[in-house]
């Protein structure tokens, strides 16, 4: 079953978008649940993702791409 | 002494970043002797900005990296820096974040008479939505970093205050460097920005501003840490 990685949807208030500046883990690498995997960038706060759970990383949205409030960046599988 | 002396700002960035790692919640009011315009590490491996970070050096304002993202800041002793650090709670916005920050700063700055507000300034450098503004132009700048933790997520807010007038080889040097790296957005406009030292009555020395801003910031990390116990 794959666990989706997703923007927060109650991190900020308003509609803006944010930018995933950066995947600190490779796509198709074996990831841990709570370790540090992406940053994203949004009203110049940048503000770290880590793991919903162990297994492989699929990466979605990739660096420098834009996502909105709870769209799905990558899955763990 | 209130205001930590460091002698370039990758050492005050460094120690931002260190009191983050720390999780504690802290805080650090800070200056660099050494000018210097800090860029995103993005921004600064791109190798069509090179030219004018090498025009930049030359003009005595060598550029330095930061991790996070933005525009490009000016440090050195006519910026002071503040950084609040503290763990949040589920609930907590990256507006509270700068609520708390901006408000800590426009406290203080009542405290000297000034009206302040937070607000955009297309033509100033590191423009955003949470700028502080005074007579309608940018006094400080804002950012936020937020570190995942297994207890949370722990918040570093972060201001430059222009508290002196920077040196007028500032302006052409990073309109010029702005250029190279955004071109797509409006020239860097010096009269965009105002410096405390030219908003304080009379004579007043800047430095009394770093007492009243950290007690103003101090109160709202307290309060923070008593929401934060509420919640637990």
């Amino acid at each position: 079953m794959a666990t989706d990685i997703t923007i927060p949807s109650d991190l900020w208030d308003g509609d803006e978008e944010c930018v995933v500046t950066a995947w600190l883990a490779s796509d198709g690498g074996k990831v841990t649940e709570g370790a540090l995997i992406a940053e994203i960038m949004t009203a110049k706060v940048q503000y770290e993702i880590t793991a919903p759970a162990t297994g492989t990383l699929h990466i979605v949205k990739a660096q420098d791409e834009v996502a909105a409030k709870g769209d799905v960046i990558g899955t763990i599988t | 002494m209130i205001v930590t002396p460091f002698s370039s700002a990758e050492h005050g960035i460094a120690r931002e970043a260190a009191l983050l790692r720390d999780g504690r919640p802290a805080l650090l009011l800070w200056q660099a002797e050494e000018p210097a315009l800090v860029l995103p590490a993005a921004l600064a491996r791109r190798q069509d900005v090179r030219p004018a970070r090498a025009r930049a050096a030359r003009a005595g304002w060598p550029t330095a990296r930061r991790g996070s993202g933005g525009g490009i800041v000016p440090q050195g002793p006519s910026t002071l820096n503040l950084a609040m650090i503290s763990p949040v709670a589920q609930g907590f916005t990256l507006e509270d974040g700068y609520n708390m920050i901006c408000g800590a700063l426009i406290e203080a700055l009542s405290r000297f008479d000034i009206t302040a507000s937070t607000g955009s300034k297309p033509d100033a450098f590191c423009d955003g939505a949470w700028n502080i503004l005074a007579e309608g132009r940018k006094l400080a700048g804002t950012a936020q970093r937020w570190r995942a933790t297994p207890q949370g997520p722990i918040l570093l807010a972060h201001a430059a205050v222009l508290i002196h007038r920077p040196e007028s080889t500032l302006w052409p040097t990073l309109r010029d460097l702005s250029d190279a790296a955004f071109s797509d957005q409006p020239p860097i406009d010096a009269d965009a920005h105002v410096a405390l030292a030219d908003l304080l009555p009379g004579r007043m020395n800047p430095d009394a501003f770093s007492g009243a801003v950290l007690r103003a910031a101090e109160e709202r990390l307290v309060a923070l840490g008593a929401r934060e116990k509420d919640a637990a």
